[in-house]
């Protein structure tokens, strides 16, 4: 099977092969990753037909460009032993107009090195014109380097030539989908607050969703829309509801008055793809079957900017109305217009873990689920992903992650293996998760705006330690230091 | 608008009844496929009483066991095109107005109901 040099954005690293794996299950193509190490600015992959190239710089926002690979090797003599034993897949452009290109990954190339490069591919042979413009083919060699930072001309020029792998092949095509996040620019948008979405990671979630004609992606925390724009792009149906409507409408008040995310889905072309936007609590929401969702993408919100919040009041305060309150003039309070029903903070453990069980319902069998989930790096664990019977979490080596230092953000990507609806979430709270309970563990995002706002201290050395940090499973080990009191320590 | 996978209330009283709407019709491609798809999803009375209370009296009184492709465009217009811009949504067993502004459904619970 045809081999393929992908040349590859070195930013999102982690959602690159996620990406591509995504790419190939839309369009139903098998993929497979030769690079030893994916994760460099080359990426060879083996794929059926040229077709799924195609796909591929159409879809990706990461893959700057794609050619067939013919040869490579670890130097340049290598490279052009394997190349004289396969001359035979030059025999169709023998007569074409061609060009050649030298580019470097990580590195930029000295220009006067171009031509003796060039030239040692002489024995090639081809016999076609020398086209700089518009040539019928373009041959490409890749030198890829490991990073290095070299500011310097002179530091430019010294590692020139110092390449780990070098590769040569025919030029298939250039990436469409790299100038998508651009197009879709947050700043450029008819409309977006504060809480949007970065364009690029916004495609780069679309992705996970598999978004095609046809199908539905429901955000459940709306929001601005962000996560909408790049899913309709592909042309799935998109819905959204959020407890606040306001964030949907924008300022502009008015009965002639698009909402806003109206306005920016059709700055993109896509509003017939949006189906409807709606405000309620998802908590408490008007869904009447589960089963009919293709994917549901969401960035809930986690507290630093808008905190996430449902019906009810916060404990402690008010008790919840069970009656209506009727004004002395007779009006109920509740039918008068800008009524806003009270509502408590929805702590991000319980949240999350109710959005796999909202997605294990709403989802038809197969479908996906995709959200970031905040968390501080030092509590991290395996576990931190709800696990639900019916939904299964799809990684690739250690997950998809936007590292922020002390905290990041991970993309999670979850499928409906479960083939029934199974009965709805009851969205009530989760005990595990209640301090009162005194919890083994708490994941990485419990409290997570609380920790933002207090610059991560650590929960081991915090004054007063939840108790999910004392390790269950370890006996306290018992130091004695001479002349001093027992002291305790854990491990 | 999607009318019959969102009307729905607390207490299962189903479909909301509509009042005081402003109807637009917005053209959108059609998808026949993706309508056929949803058919199983679908309340069929509840949708056909709903579309009535809209004007709408294009949908056949029972769910077609073979769809011509007028039906289903028929279909396809009911729950692609006609959208309620403005109006109400009452509750048939509670009656809890939901308005819509600007094509937007306030479907969020007033105090008294969240706990019940």
């Amino acid at each position: 099977m045809p081999q393929y040099i992908l040349r590859i954005s070195l930013e999102h690293k982690s959602f690159r092969i996620p990406s591509l794996l995504s790419i190939s299950q839309v369009f139903n193509f098998p993929i497979r990753f030769i690079s030893k190490d994916k994760y460099r600015g080359i990426l060879i992959v083996e794929l059926e037909k040229e077709e799924d190239v195609h796909h591929i710089l159409e879809r990706d926002t990461l893959v700057l460009s794609a050619s067939e690979l013919y040869a490579e090797g670890k130097t340049y003599s290598e490279l052009h032993d394997q190349m004289r034993g396969n001359l035979r897949v030059l025999a169709p452009y023998e007569y074409a107009s061609f060009k050649f290109t030298l580019e470097g990954a990580n590195h930029r190339v000295v220009e006067s090195r171009t031509t003796e490069t060039v030239e040692s591919f002489a024995y090639t042979d081809l016999k076609g014109k020398i086209q700089m413009k518009d040539p019928e083919v373009e041959f490409v060699i890749y030198e890829d380097y490991d990073f290095e930072i070299a500011h310097t001309s002179e530091a430019r020029y010294k590692r020139d030539g110092k390449f780990q792998h070098v590769y040569f092949g025919r030029r298939v095509g250039f990436g469409k989908g790299r100038l998508l996040p651009t197009k879709h620019d947050v700043k450029a948008r008819a409309y977006y607050g504060n809480t949007s979405m970065d364009s690029h990671m916004g495609f780069l979630m679309a992705g996970q969703a598999l978004p095609a004609p046809g199908k539905i992606v429901y955000d459940p925390f709306v929001g601005t829309g962000s996560m909408l724009y790049a899913s309709a792009h592909w042309g799935a149906y998109v819905m959204g509801s959020d407890i606040d409507g306001r964030q949907i409408r924008g300022k502009s008040k008015g009965k002639e008055v698009k909402p806003g995310i109206l306005r920016a889905a059709a700055q993109y072309g896509t509003e017939d793809l949006f189906l409807d936007c709606l405000t309620y609590d998802v908590t408490k929401s008007p869904i009447r079957r589960g089963g009919w969702v293709d994917a549901i993408i969401t960035d809930p919100p986690y507290g630093v900017r808008a905190g996430a919040k449902r019906l009810g009041r916060k404990e402690g305060g008010k008790p919840l109305r069970d009656e209506p309150y009727m004004f002395p003039d007779g009006r109920y309070s509740h039918q008068l217009p800008g009524y806003l029903p009270p509502s408590r903070p929805y702590e991000l453990a319980n949240l999350t873990l109710d959005l796999v069980q909202l997605a294990r319902w709403l989802l038809v069998p197969g479908g996906r689920l995709v959200f970031f989930l905040p968390t501080v790096n030092e509590d991290y664990q395996e576990v931190d992903v709800p696990v639900v019977e019916g939904m299964k979490e799809l990684k690739v080596d250690e997950g998809s992650v936007q590292d922020f230092g002390k905290w990041g953000r991970r993309l999670i990507t979850m499928e409906k293996t479960a083939q029934d609806d199974g009965p709805p979430p009851t969205f009530e709270d989760h005990e595990e998760f209640d301090l009162r309970n005194q919890p083994e563990h708490l994941p990485g995002h419990h409290g997570f705006r609380e920790r933002y706002a207090t610059g991560f201290s650590s929960r081991k050395k915090s004054e007063n330690p939840s108790p999910a940090n004392t390790p269950p499973s370890l006996e306290p080990v018992v130091s004695v230091t001479p002349g001093s009191k027992v002291q305790y320590q854990h491990i | 608008m999607y009318i019959v996978n969102v009307e729905n209330c607390t207490k299962d009283n189903f479909p909301l009844s509509f009042s005081e709407v402003e109807l637009v019709i917005r053209p959108a491609p059609e998808n026949l496929e993706f309508i056929q798809r949803f058919l199983p999803k679908l309340d069929w009375s509840a949708l056909v009483d709903t579309a009535r209370s809209l004007g709408d009296e294009s949908l056949p009184e029972q769910m077609p066991d073979q769809w011509t492709d007028d039906q289903l465009k028929a279909l396809h217009h009911v729950l692609m095109e006609l959208h309620v811009e403005e109006g109400n949504m009452t509750c048939r067993g509670c009656g809890h107005v939901y308005p819509i502004s600007n094509g937007i459904p306030n479907m969020l619970l007033a105090e008294h109901e969240v706990g019940r």
